[in-house]
This record gives structure tokens, C-alpha cells and sequence, in this order.
């Protein structure tokens, strides 16, 4: 279950993540991160990917997959 | 046991005229003369200076004895009342050759006083249901045309040609369509709406039923005003019947007619007589006139096509097209055809109704069936139409029953009401009152009729009060002219009817003179 | 300028084309078939003389002063209820009919007082007018007859006061009340002369249903029902043509004045968004602009625990510049942001996003729009292609079913409500989908057909629940899908899943299947089926996802691209369609175009300067989370109280107490000043000069009644702040921005102020394509082609009640408050709504002991606040509602961090608490003991 001690990233991707579960994964990362590129700042984009590494880390799997499609962030 | 063996059949009405002088505990008397009875409480005769009237039932036809007081009854069945013996100073002989009765022609009120007013058999036995069974197997386009043919007008007062508001609501397409019958019978001294209801309420809805067919409306509504209680607890009791033997409903008579009838209960104000204040009391709104365009017919209740008839139009219905168009046409003078059923009130020596043709002249009302004065006295005026008609003199008692002759007199015909007053009458204060039940009743919504009913009466106190008299003569005219112009409906309009009329034939009451009066 | 009077028809214009010609004084005009004579003639120039008629009611025919000839009717008919045949001859002046005009007048004179000269009204009386019309010279009737001279003044309402002894009867009030508003709560008392307007059940104004729109005062033609501010300030002498600042619906108004004095606000009939109607904020509750709370000098502190130190506008821009160059040099670009507002113009809004992008070099610009309609522009932009409602508000009078979900007009948006119930009364079928009994459910001469009464956050399973029922029960518009739509397959496939079925969801949703079928059909198989939606819709953790559900289920059934559907956001404030419009969202330029888009970056930096960035910045919530980790330090927040009306407010003020700079620009000393450095006093709508972008894209002027009270425009400001950044920003005037706006803004292309003024108002798309603007969208094609089907999956809230939070809460509006109640809790508005009640179900307070009336406290798992009950069924049994109009109810302690997946939006609806008895309501006095 996701708390308020979740960080706002990681709570943020799941959610997306829930909305795309009835889809084909690959497709299912392939708009997480499309929607992810279009839409968050490029720090929390960062967090994200560096939080996508990590066990543990409490992420979906589309979300991890999600941000390994993800470039990484620029400026900031 | 009767001599003849037999259970002894009596009719003491239950009309509520008859009950408001003892008919209850006439029956009541009747019941418990110690002789097997059967007590019928049917509707009224009519002549309510005999009512109590008791009939008894005889192989030769029903015998009448009245007005007969409840401590009567024991003599009269002691003098072999229920076997129909003349042998009492009550006794009226048969109730056929009271010549009262007897000249009248009786079509609207055929089975009143006549029937059980709740008897479905009764109804059937004495030609109930051939006007609709006729109608039914007619198209409506056909109904509609014999209701023309027959020249019956809106017995309401405004005597509007009832074919021509039926065909304008059988022509509007719609799918829902109403007929609502106007039993908002407010004008003083007018009680014929009552009297059908309470004494033949299956006319009444037969009419309706005929409506509902002609024009294509499956609902319809009695508007009753609350101050007729027997009337109210008739008609439900009656289409109650009328549902249980298949004349109301799905399928009426088998037809594919559908037609659900529903009575409502207005709350006292005489403008709901009015038709759209009816149809707005009717949706349940303040009863307030309502500006025409658009007319019922095509906008009426609940903004549907709709037909509004008086109780007495749409009773004649069924006599129409059970005897044809012409038998209703033939009867009658000018463009006023069929009869009117004439109520006859105030100070009058013999009251009650008078069914008859178009054309009899008011004197012959007022002197041959009325019996001049209660009092005695001289009669002074009569008020003919209600309290917005036109008093008239003894000078006009030539003037034939009909709608364009009253017209031409500056009076009108109305519901057929007719009011007589003795020479004791002030007829400014008459004039008066006019304003005053103008003011009372008004709906306010126009300003002459609001406004100007209140300031009518002021005027008149001035007037008979000697106050610039000549200068408020002028002021009441132009305020008659400007009521009778500019008033929303024939509340304000006709207001000044009465004014002017006892103004014109009645100057010195208001301290004038004829020509100041004019 | 002088007064403006809009010219009275007398009667309401009738649809169609003009076919009936009629001769009227010689003059022959042609007019629609059902014209009455009276709007003839006044379209003929010909006036004829009226008390009762005024062309926004229905003829009623109660004066009798209309009353003309016409040939071959007998007697005077009156004009205004006498509709046009071909060839009709009227005469509306002739001896008679001067005469009976006369005799009107006298009666009515007979009956009025004859105070003329210290009257209120005095120059503004139709009565007086109308007087002088005909000619009255004498009241032969004197003045000691009956009368209603002494009949009391109902003073109970806090704006206007209700004057018995001059009240003529016309019922122009009543069929107000009636006609426009649909409130129903005026009638005519008594009979004949007694006839008299009563409120309610006949007791004051205030006691009965009267919402106080003002619409009865307005429609009143005498002194009867008169602002309280024209009897106390006399009558205006000058209008000034605006619009107004609370609701998204944006009624066009008169502003009427006496010198910069406004003396009253009055609707205007030519307004597009309002037609002369109005309600009780707009009408009456523009005190607040002249309230002494207001904060007129800029103020600055070093610290927020220090006295504010009130400057000059030098020293607080400066201070300003100075601070947020500081903190970008030690913290980088991206350490500062900026937040416009959607009560500020487009102007406005547009220059606060430019100097964040331009000037402060980033992408850090968000709209207070995050908390309310993000979700719109998401989901409309992906199935639509615009981030906009598709209709205007007229087109509601051509629907045939109409299903408001997670809305509630008659509070929120009262103006267009009235508009949804004249059509309801209509004949129009209403579906309802909101946990509560909201007033559109059962209200006079009003009923939906279908409520469906959902629990809060299963709003994707219903919509989901309702498309699978179009498509399995073949209600599918396969023509309009087949040429207008995509992705049509693949979607069907998906709602035609078993688990979307109406039965299978009736356990979430609590909506009884039968009458979800029921419901849908009746939407579905309707000529003309429209959408109108509110945050009920938007505040959710799913909020995006339910906005494509929703244009899903117009598209299936074919109800887009024409008058009487559509899928209509109601917009909270005046201007979150225009704060969005003009690029507040971190990711979007101006126009809902993405800052990755090179083009697009190339139009701004090009006549910018400046090269921007390419990358979405941070959004609201966002900025707060990096506050609190240190990466963001400073803030520029425009016209909005995020501490009191975001979502968990020790979030908020954690997040505001971290930052290095938080600079406030407001009316008003706020919660979130509290937490400032700089104050910066702000401008009200009356000093403004812009636009305002209303729900239904209508780009409306705000023209300034007087100059700025605080010395500057609030763009200028900004472009001062930028240039204390230094970034050269400069305009003379608002005017330049929009021509700035539209050249860089294709949809905006034809706009311009000159534009408005000459034609009213437009509705964006305006350009060489539609150069008069564009009511109904998506008519020949989609915005982005083809209208795009997406699979909308329900993902229930995280947020759920248990043991220890049992109920639900849920939050809204009010009728009489607006938004954080800055503006209207310094209005008379206070005497309809003093505090934010808790409502709740009789059976919820029941098993806790709880009275109305006693105070409870509200508890979830973020925070605690104390409120007062009032127990009221229209609440399910579970679900509790409140406002968060009031700072002192703190109604956002307890609200979550919840929020949509897509766009952060704050799932504000569904919060899981648990109420408890604190202090019960005084017990009422006990009746004495019998001994």
C-alpha cells in the first residue's frame, strides 16, 4: 500500500502504472514513459530513473520499465 | 304490506335544496312509518318551493304530496300517502300533470328527480348511455358535426357554438388531449350545474365520455367548487359506477375509447368559473386569468388541447346524439337553439328550474312559472345572468330568452339565472354591490378590474352621496367604459353591466335623473 | 460615457425567419411567426406603452395600458399578448385608446404614493415614465379611497429591500423568479385588491426559497424592489460595460456608477454567457473591491515571523529582482517558479507565464487550474484535441437529455443552471450522477429522471459501466463512430468486458444496474444528449481517466458536433479556461502547445529573445514535494490562497516555510501570506482592464470602472519584476498583450480588444477560419482529426474508508460563497452561509450521538479540524460533505495527497474520515417541569 511516506515520484508512476495494467506491457511502457516525458520536471524524471535501479524501491514493473525508455534528464 | 300487497316504492329527494328544508328526516320519517318501504332518495323536481316533495309510486304513475315536514309524514301515511290517496291537503295529485312541470320541455333534465341518481340500471332503463353507444359507433369527425348541427352553445354564459371548440381541439395535433367540464357554478342564483350533478351525475359523465370521443382526449376533469359537498360525493360515487360497469376506463363500452375521468375540488373563489383560471386552478396554480391567446382549445390544461364545457353543455350531449341534432335544433328562436335550463331565484313566490326552449320571454318566466314576488310585492327588477348580468325592469318583460335579443338590451343571458327583487330594492346599493363582488372576487390581475372595482364603489358612495355628482357620473362612466374596454376577461367586463343597467332604467336611486344616469 | 439602456422588445423574440408581414401606424414590418404586435411595433421603432411586459418574460396581458386597434377585431386587444397574423392592420394611437391608457394610469396612481421626487427610482420608473406617456394630469379618483399606502417595507434581504405600498401588482417579480431564475418563490397573495407579491409561504424574503438573484429587482418597474445601494447612493449616472469575476460561467454586466462609484451591478441582456440574468454574487457582492481589509501598499519582510514593512513599489519590485536572481545564482534556473491565477485576466496570466519562461528562465509555472480542471485539458486534449467544453451555453436549449455529473449548477454556476432548468421545464429529461440530492434532483416544476446516486471515487466505473451498456445493447452511433472516430475496435472490445457490465459494478458504484441501464438508454437514445460536468468529475485520483470516459460515451452515441451536445466542463473560476489557454501549464505554451515542440518555441523566442525550455517544468504539487527536498526556494504566487484551498494544508505550509522567497500578489492579506516575504497588493475586477475567458471558450472584455486603488496594474508589476530581473518587458497597455497573444496563438489569431468591442464577445477558435469565433467545436472533424476512443480502466482511489476513518468526505460549493470566501466573506453574502457546515446523513449522526447544530471534529489520517453538523438526507448514509469557503474550518487540513494519475489534480472528493461529537449545540431552553 502506498503511504504518505512514499516518495511523490515513485507513489506518482504507480498510478500511471495502475492505469495501463490491461495493456500489453511493452506498449504499457512504451505510453508510461511517453506520458512521463510530456508531462513531469526533469528532476523528478531523474529521481525516477535512478529509483528504477534500485530494489526495493516499491515501483511498479511497467514503471521500472517505463524509465528505462526514458532519457535522461537535461536540464533542471 | 301495502293493500295491494305489495312494498310501496316513495321518492324523497336527495338533493341538498331538499335537504337544506328536511328531506333527510322526511326519509327518515318515511322509512319508520311502521309500513315495509322502499325509500328512493332521487334527484329534485325542481320546484323547490314544494321541496320536501314526496312521491309515491303507483300503478297509475307517480303521485306527489309537498312540501311535506317530517311531522307530516304520519298523517299523510295515516291518509294512505303510500298508496298514492289524494285524500290530503299536501297531495299534488301525479307528479306528471303539476303544470309547472308539465309545460316545460325537459331535455338536459330529462332523468333528474326522475332517477336513483346512482343507479346504473335506472340510468340504462330511462335512455342512459344511447347518446355515447350512438357516438361510439360515429366517427369523431361525425359527433363533432352533429354537435354543430345541433346549435348547442356554451351554456357557461359566453354561449360560444360548442361544435366549433370541439372541431378547433379534435384539429390540434396533440397526444394528449383534455376535457374538463367547469361545475364552478358561482353565479348567485344559479344552481342547475348542482342539481344535474346531484340528480342525473351519469349525464354528465356520458357527456363528457361523448367529448372525450369527439375531440380525442383520454382525461378529463369536474371542477367542482367545494361549497356543493353532495355534488362532490355524487359525481365520485357515480363515475366509481360508471368505471365498474365499463363506461369509464379502457375499452369503454368495448370501444377502443380510453377515458379516465377524475373530479377536483376548487377552493372558493367565483373567478375560477372563469375557464383558464379554472385550468390554472386545475394545474394546481393560484386561479388567476389567464391572457387569450392562446385559447384552450389549443392551449389549455397543461398546455394541451382542451375542451372546457359548463356542466349543463356538455349534459345536453348526450340527448343529442342520442335523438339527433335536429330534435335539439328544432327547438329554440334565432341563433339560441335547444333549451336552457332557466334557474329562477331571489324573491320569487315559485323558484326552482325551468327547462324550456329558447324564446319564452322573460315575464312569462318571472309571472307564470315564478309566481311574482315571495313577498307579495310588486316585482321592481330582475337580474338575469348572474351577478354580472344586467338588471332589467318589468318594462323588458317582453324580451325573449335569447342570447342576441338580451345582447341587444345591453343584458345578457348567462347561465341562465334569474334573480327577481320586490319594489323595496335600492338599487343604487345594487349598483353597489356590483363593484363590491367585483373587487371581492377579482383575481387582480388586470388593474381596471383590480383596481377599478374598489374605486367604482367609492364613486357610487359619492355619487349617492350627493358628492360633485355630476362630475363622478362622469368619472363612474368613463370607468364602466374603461372596465368593460380594457378588463382581461368578462369579470372586469361585464362588471359594469349591472351598474349601468340600474344606473339607465333605475336613476333615482343614485339621486340622478334619467338622462345624468345615461 | 452615460447610462446604458438596452432597448425592451416589450416580449421575448420568437425563433424562425421573419415571414409575417404586419401594418402597424402605416409602417409595415416584417416579423417571425408569433411575434406579438407589441414587439412588432417596437421593432418598427413604434413604442406602444407596457408596465407589465418587458422582453425577458412571457406575455402576461395584466396591465392593460398595450392596448391598441386592429382591423376586424372587436375590442382592444392588448398588444403584448396579440400575436402578428399576415396582413394584420393595427393602430396604436387613437382617441379611444388614449382614453383607456388614461384610465389605467389614473387607477393605478389612485393607488401609489406620491413621493416622486425622494423616491429611489425617481428617473429610473417605468411607472413615472409611463405616466407621463399618456398624459395623466388628474386622479379624479383623490387619494382618500382605499389604498395599500401603508403596507410595511421588507427589509430581511441584505441587498435589496421590498417596498410594498409601491407595488403595482404587474408580477414581473414573480414571473422572474418563475421564467428566468426557476426558483419558484414568489407568488401573488390574496385576491383582487388585496393582491400582493409574497415570498414564500408569505413570510420575508429571506425566509423563503429567494436564492436573491436579483432577478425580481431587476424586472420590477417601479421602486418596489430596489437595491438598497441606489436608495442609499442615489441613481447611477454612468455604465461601464464588464464582466463579472466569480463563477466560470462570466456574465456580461453594468457596472452603474456615480463617479468611480459603483452604485449597483446590473446584468446585461446583450451578454451572451448570462442574457441579462444574474445571481447573488455577481448581482450583488462587489463590495469586497471597496472592502478596508484590502491591502493597498506593497509590504515587505525579511522574515516571515517579522512585522510587514509596508514600501514603495520601487523597493518592493526591486527587493523582488533582487531575491530571485540571488536564489537562481545559488540554487540554479530552476529553483523558482511561478503560479498565475485563474480569477486574473488573460492578460494577466499570460504575463506572469512569460516572465517565468522568459525571464526566469524555466518552466516552473503552474495555474491554480492544477487543483480544479487539469484533468479537462488532459482528457479532452487526447480524445478531442482540445483542452475545452465543445458548446456553447445556448446550445443547452436544443438538448434533449441532459446528465450533469459531479456538478452542481444551481450553487456553483446559478446563472447557467437556470438556463438547464428553463430547458428541464421544457420537457428536457435530466440524469443525475452525484453521491448527493443536489437541488437539480427534485426542485419546483423540476425532477431527473435518474439519480444516480454513486459512492465518491467510482465515477469510471459508472461512465464505464454506461458505454458498456451503448455497446452492447446496440446503441452505438456506428455512422458517426465509422467516419468521425479511431481506436473505435479495440475499445469496444475493452468495454465490452463482463467486469464493465452495470451488475458487475453495482457493488462499487452503488448504483442499482436496472437504472444505469435505465439511464443509459434514455441518454443514448436521445435526438440530442449533452454532458455537463464539474470537479465532481475532475477532483479524483481517476479525474482524467472519467473525462475520457466521458468523451468516449459522446463520441459512441454520436453527440458531438452540434447544437444540444457535447461534453461541457463547468469551469469553477471566472478564468481557468483562460489561465489555461494562455500556456500556465508547465508543459504547454500558449494554445495547449507542448514546450518540447521546436516550432512552436521558435514563434515565443523569437519575438521573446529568450531561448526557453524545452522540458516540462514543475507543477504545483511538485513544487511543493521539491520545496520540502530543498531543490525549490522561491515562489511567485498570482491571486491564489494555496494554503487554504490545496490539498493538506501541513504539506502546503511545510512546503512554504522552506522556501527562501515566497512573494504574494492579492487583494487581500491571505493564509498564504502568512508565509510571504512580499506582498504585493493586488487589483479587483472593477480596476482591471482585460478578458476573461469563460466555461464556453467566450473571451469576454473586463473593462476597468475605475484606475488600480494600489497604483499599478497587476501585468505591470510583472513586466517590472522581469525587468528588475532584467528582462526587457514592456506594454503600454493590456490591449498590447492580446495583440501579442494573437500572434503568437493561432486560435487566438482574430482576437483583439478592438474586436471585442466591436462584436461583444468571441469564442475561441477566433481566426481567419472563424473569424467570428466558434460556439460548438468538432462540428465537420475533430480538432485532432479523428476523435480518439481510450481505454479508460477504473483504478479504484487508494483512499478507502476503514475501521478507524468510516466515512467519506466529500467537498463543494455554496451558492452565496465563492471559492476561500476572500471575496464574498467581505460581502453581505455572510447572512446566508456565516461558517462551513459538515453534512451528514440523520443514520451517520445517529450512531454518533450527533445533533444538528453540535460541533463535531473531522478527522483524517493528515489532519483535524472542527466544524458545526447540519443533518440533512439529500447526503448517502457514509458520505459527508463540506465547504471550504471559510479559513476558520480549515477544510483542506484533513484532504489528502492524493491525485490524478495524469495531472497531479487533488483528489479533494474523496477523503476517508471519521466525525466525533465535541461540543453540542445548546440545548433549546427546557420547558418548565409540570409539578
Amino acid at each position: 500500500m502506498t503511504t504518505t511516506h512514499t516518495p511523490p515520484h515513485i507513489r506518482l508512476a504507480n498510478e500511471i502504472s495502475a492505469q495501463f495494467q490491461q495493456r500489453d506491457p511493452a506498449a504499457a511502457a512504451q505510453e508510461i514513459a511517453q506520458h512521463i516525458r510530456a508531462f513531469w520536471d526533469p528532476r523528478m524524471r531523474a529521481k525516477l530513473i535512478a529509483d528504477a535501479g534500485a530494489p526495493g524501491s516499491g515501483l511498479d514493473p511497467l514503471a521500472v520499465a517505463a524509465a528505462a525508455l526514458l532519457p535522461p534528464a537535461t536540464g533542471g | 304490506m301495502t293493500a295491494s300487497g305489495q312494498v310501496a316504492t316513495v321518492y324523497v329527494p336527495r338533493d341538498s335544496a331538499a335537504r337544506s328544508v328536511g328531506a333527510d328526516e322526511v326519509a327518515d320519517a318515511v322509512a319508520a312509518a311502521g309500513r315495509p318501504v322502499r325509500v328512493v332518495r332521487n334527484g329534485s323536481r325542481g320546484m323547490l318551493w314544494l321541496e320536501p316533495l314526496v312521491e309515491v309510486e303507483t300503478p297509475a304513475g307517480r303521485i306527489a304530496y309537498g312540501p311535506v315536514a317530517p311531522e307530516d309524514v304520519e298523517g299523510l301515511v295515516a291518509a294512505g300517502m303510500l298508496d298514492g290517496a289524494a285524500d290530503h291537503p299536501l297531495c299534488l295529485g301525479p307528479t306528471e300533470d303539476i303544470d309547472w312541470l308539465r309545460d316545460q320541455t325537459r331535455v338536459t333534465f330529462t332523468r333528474v328527480g326522475v332517477v336513483d341518481p346512482l343507479s346504473a340500471g335506472d340510468y340504462v332503463a330511462h335512455g342512459g348511455l344511447s347518446g355515447l353507444r350512438r357516438a361510439l359507433s360515429l366517427s369523431p369527425e361525425q359527433v363533432v358535426a352533429e354537435v354543430t348541427e345541433s346549435g348547442l352553445r356554451g351554456r357557461g354564459g359566453a354561449g360560444f357554438p360548442a361544435g366549433i371548440k370541439w372541431k378547433t381541439v379534435l384539429e390540434a395535433g396533440a397526444e394528449l388531449k383534455f376535457v374538463c367540464c367547469n361545475a364552478d357554478e358561482g353565479d348567485s342564483g344559479t344552481f342547475a350545474d348542482r342539481m344535474l350533478m346531484e340528480g342525473d351525475p351519469f349525464t354528465l359523465i356520458e357527456g363528457m365520455t361523448i367529448a372525450a370521443w369527439a375531440v380525442g382526449a383520454s382525461e378529463g376533469y369536474i371542477y367542482v367548487r367545494s361549497e356543493y359537498p353532495d355534488a362532490i360525493a355524487t359525481l365520485r360515487a357515480a363515475i366509481g359506477t360508471a368505471y365498474d360497469q365499463g363506461w369509464l376506463g379502457k375499452r369503454v363500452l368495448d370501444s377502443e375509447l380510453s377515458f379516465d375521468l377524475f373530479v377536483r375540488v376548487g377552493g372558493g373563489a367565483y373567478i375560477c368559473g372563469e375557464e383558464t383560471s379554472m385550468l390554472e386552478s386545475l394545474e394546481g396554480k393560484r386561479g388567476m386569468v389567464r391572457a387569450k391567446p392562446p385559447i384552450p382549445a389549443l392551449e389549455g390544461l397543461f398546455g394541451k388541447p382542451t375542451v372546457v364545457n359548463n356542466v349543463l353543455t356538455l349534459g345536453s350531449v348526450p340527448m343529442i346524439l342520442a335523438d339527433g341534432p335536429a330534435a335539439y335544433a328544432d327547438l329554440g328562436v334565432g341563433r339560441s337553439r335547444g333549451t336552457q335550463v332557466f334557474q329562477l331565484g331571489g324573491n320569487i313566490a315559485r323558484g326552482g328550474i325551468v327547462e324550456t326552449a329558447f324564446g319564452i320571454t322573460l315575464g312569462d318566466l318571472v309571472e307564470r312559472y315564478g309566481g311574482g314576488t315571495r313577498s307579495g310585492r310588486p316585482v321592481r327588477a330582475v337580474q338575469v345572468g348572474g351577478p354580472l348580468g344586467a338588471y332589467l325592469p318589468t318594462s323588458r318583460f317582453d324580451l325573449p330568452m335569447d342570447y342576441e335579443a338580451f345582447a341587444a338590451a345591453d343584458a345578457m343571458v348567462g347561465h341562465g339565472g334569474v334573480v327577481v327583487f320586490d319594489d323595496t330594492v335600492d338599487m343604487a346599493g345594487q349598483a353597489r354591490f356590483a363593484m363590491e363582488f367585483c373587487a371581492a372576487e377579482s383575481c387582480g390581475k388586470c388593474t381596471p378590474c383590480r383596481v377599478g372595482a374598489v374605486r367604482g364603489v367609492e364613486v357610487i358612495d359619492r355619487i349617492v352621496a350627493g358628492v360633485d355628482r355630476k362630475k363622478n357620473l362622469k368619472v363612474l362612466g368613463d370607468l364602466c367604459d374603461l372596465m368593460t374596454e380594457g378588463s382581461l376577461c368578462a369579470m372586469g367586463g361585464l362588471t359594469p353591466m349591472p351598474v349601468k343597467s340600474a344606473l339607465a332604467h333605475f336613476p333615482d336611486d343614485f339621486g340622478t335623473t334619467t338622462e345624468e344616469g345615461r | 460615457m452615460s447610462l446604458i439602456k438596452e432597448q425592451d422588445y416589450g416580449t421575448p423574440a420568437r425563433p424562425g425567419e421573419a415571414t409575417v408581414s404586419v401594418e402597424i401606424d402605416g409602417k409595415t414590418v416584417l416579423v417571425p411567426e408569433g411575434t406579438s404586435v407589441m414587439r412588432a411595433a417596437s421593432e418598427a421603432g413604434i413604442d406602444i406603452p407596457k408596465l407589465c411586459a418587458t422582453d425577458s418574460l412571457e406575455p402576461f396581458g395584466s396591465c392593460r395600458l398595450c392596448l391598441v386597434d386592429i382591423d376586424g377585431r372587436k375590442g382592444s386587444p392588448a398588444s403584448c399578448t396579440t400575436p402578428v397574423t399576415p396582413g394584420m392592420k393595427v393602430r396604436t394611437q387613437t382617441p379611444k385608446l388614449a382614453e383607456l391608457r388614461r384610465g389605467v394610469m389614473e387607477l393605478y396612481i389612485s393607488d401609489h404614493p406620491l413621493d416622486c421626487l425622494t423616491c429611489p427610482t425617481n428617473g429610473d420608473c417605468e411607472l413615472q415614465d409611463m405616466a407621463g406617456v399618456v398624459g395623466l394630469r388628474e386622479v379624479r379618483y383623490g387619494f382618500d379611497g382605499e389604498n395599500h399606502l401603508d403596507l410595511p417595507t421588507d427589509s430581511s434581504n441584505p441587498y435589496f429591500d421590498y417596498d410594498a405600498s409601491k407595488c403595482i401588482a404587474c408580477s414581473r417579480c414573480v414571473r422572474a423568479c418563475d421564467e428566468v431564475q426557476g426558483t419558484f418563490a414568489l407568488t401573488l397573495e390574496g385576491r383582487g385588491f388585496a393582491t400582493k407579491i409574497a415570498a414564500g409561504a408569505g413570510g420575508s424574503f429571506m425566509e423563503s426559497d429567494c436564492v436573491s438573484c436579483g432577478a425580481c429587482v431587476q424586472a420590477c418597474p417601479t421602486a418596489t424592489l430596489q437595491e438598497r445601494s441606489v436608495v442609499e447612493l442615489g441613481m447611477p449616472t454612468r455604465s461601464v460595460l464588464t464582466t463579472c469575476a466569480y463563477c466560470g460561467v462570466g456574465c456580461s454586466f453594468k457596472a452603474e456608477l456615480r463617479g468611480d462609484e459603483v452604485v449597483r451591478m446590473v446584468p446585461y441582456k446583450d451578454g451572451k454567457a448570462n442574457e441579462g440574468h444574474s445571481c447573488v454574487k455577481g448581482r450583488f457582492a462587489f463590495g469586497y473591491a471597496s472592502h478596508p481589509d484590502r491591502q493597498l501598499k506593497p509590504m515587505v519582510r525579511e522574515r516571515i515571523t517579522d512585522p510587514w514593512r509596508e514600501v514603495e513599489w520601487a523597493e518592493a519590485i526591486e527587493h523582488v529582482g533582487r531575491r530571485m536572481l540571488e536564489i537562481q545564482a545559488h540554487h540554479g534556473a530552476g529553483a523558482i517558479g511561478g503560479i498565475t491565477s485563474s480569477r486574473c485576466t488573460n492578460e494577466e496570466v499570460y504575463a506572469v507565464q512569460k516572465m517565468v519562461r522568459a525571464a526566469f528562465g524555466n518552466n516552473n509555472v503552474d495555474t491554480c487550474a492544477r487543483v480544479c480542471h487539469s484533468p479537462t485539458g488532459y482528457g479532452l486534449k487526447q480524445t478531442y484535441g482540445t483542452s475545452a467544453g465543445t458548446q456553447d451555453f445556448k446550445s443547452v436549449e436544443k438538448a434533449d437529455v441532459i446528465l450533469v455529473i459531479g456538478a452542481n449548477p444551481t450553487d456553483a454556476h446559478p446563472v447557467f443552471a437556470s438556463r438547464i432548468k428553463r430547458r428541464l421545464r421544457q420537457g428536457a429529461k435530466l440524469i443525475v450522477a452525484d453521491p448527493r440530492r443536489i437541488d437539480l434532483v427534485r426542485s419546483p416544476h423540476i425532477e431527473a429522471q435518474h439519480h444516480l446516486r454513486l459512492m465518491p471515487g467510482t465515477n469510471v466505473a459508472l461512465i464505464n459501466a454506461m458505454a458498456h451498456v451503448v455497446v452492447t445493447e446496440g446503441l452505438v452511433d456506428r455512422e458517426f463512430v465509422a467516419e468521425r472516430c479511431e481506436d473505435f475496435e479495440e475499445w469496444e472490445r475493452f468495454i465490452s468486458g463482463p467486469e464493465h457490465s452495470p451488475e458487475a459494478v453495482e457493488e462499487i458504484t452503488g448504483v442499482p444496474a436496472a437504472e444505469v441501464r435505465a439511464a443509459t438508454r434514455l441518454y443514448a437514445s436521445a435526438s440530442n444528449a449533452t454532458i455537463m460536468y464539474g470537479l465532481g468529475v475532475t477532483e479524483h485520483s481517476q479525474g482524467s481517466t472519467m473525462v475520457m470516459g466521458m468523451a468516449n460515451l459522446a463520441m459512441a452515441t454520436g453527440n458531438i458536433g452540434r447544437e444540444g451536445v457535447g461534453v461541457n466542463p463547468l469551469r469553477g473560476q471566472n478564468n481557468v479556461q483562460g489561465s489555461c489557454d494562455m500556456g500556465s501549464f508547465p508543459h504547454e505554451l500558449p494554445g495547449y502547445r507542448h514546450v518540447s515542440d521546436d516550432a512552436v518555441r521558435g514563434v515565443f523566442e523569437t519575438l521573446w529573445g529568450r531561448t526557453l525550455q524545452s522540458e516540462p517544468g514543475l507543477r504545483i504539487p511538485n513544487m511543493f514535494d521539491a520545496a520540502i527536498d530543498g531543490s525549490f526556494r522561491a515562489l511567485f504566487v498570482q491571486g491564489e490562497d494555496i494554503v487554504q484551498s490545496d490539498p493538506n494544508t501541513k504539506h502546503v505550509t511545510a512546503a512554504l516555510s522552506a522556501l527562501d522567497l515566497v512573494v504574494v500578489q492579492d487583494l487581500f492579506l491571505n493564509e498564504t501570506s502568512k508565509y510571504a516575504h512580499v506582498f504585493l497588493p493586488g487589483t479587483s475586477f472593477l480596476e482591471k482592464d482585460g478578458t476573461f475567458t469563460n466555461a464556453e471558450r467566450r473571451i469576454n472584455r473586463v473593462r476597468p470602472v475605475m484606475a488600480p486603488k494600489t497604483g499599478k496594474h497587476e501585468w505591470q508589476i510583472v513586466c517590472e519584476i522581469a525587468q528588475a530581473m532584467g528582462y526587457p518587458m514592456k506594454y503600454d497597455n493590456a490591449a498590447q498583450i492580446m495583440d501579442e497573444i494573437a500572434i503568437t496563438t493561432p486560435t487566438f489569431a482574430g482576437v483583439s480588444f478592438a474586436k471585442l468591442d466591436q462584436v461583444g464577445s468571441v469564442q475561441w477558435p477566433c481566426n481567419d477560419k472563424a473569424p467570428e469565433g466558434t460556439p460548438i467545436m468538432h462540428i465537420d472533424g475533430f480538432v485532432r482529426g479523428r476523435g480518439r476512443f481510450v481505454d479508460t480502466v477504473y483504478v479504484p482511489t487508494q483512499e478507502r474508508s476503514t475501521r478507524k476513518f468510516p466515512l467519506i468526505l466529500t467537498t463543494g460549493r455554496i451558492l452565496s460563497q465563492y471559492n476561500v470566501g476572500a471575496q464574498t466573506r467581505r460581502t453581505g453574502n455572510t447572512a446566508w452561509h456565516p461558517e462551513d457546515l459538515l453534512e451528514m446523513h440523520p443514520h451517520d449522526a445517529e450512531v454518533r450521538g450527533v445533533r444538528d447544530g453540535d460541533t463535531v471534529s473531522l478527522t483524517s489520517r493528515v489532519g483535524e479540524t472542527s466544524l458545526r453538523v447540519k443533518i440533512d438526507d439529500r447526503m448517502p448514509v457514509g458520505v459527508v460533505y463540506t465547504t471550504f469557503h471559510h479559513p476558520v474550518t480549515g477544510a483542506n487540513v484533513v484532504t489528502t495527497e492524493h491525485s490524478d494519475w495524469a495531472t497531479n489534480c487533488p483528489e479533494y472528493k474523496v477523503t476517508a474520515v471519521e466525525v466525533a461529537l465535541r461540543n453540542p449545540a445548546p440545548a433549546p431552553a427546557a420547558p418548565a417541569m409540570a409539578e
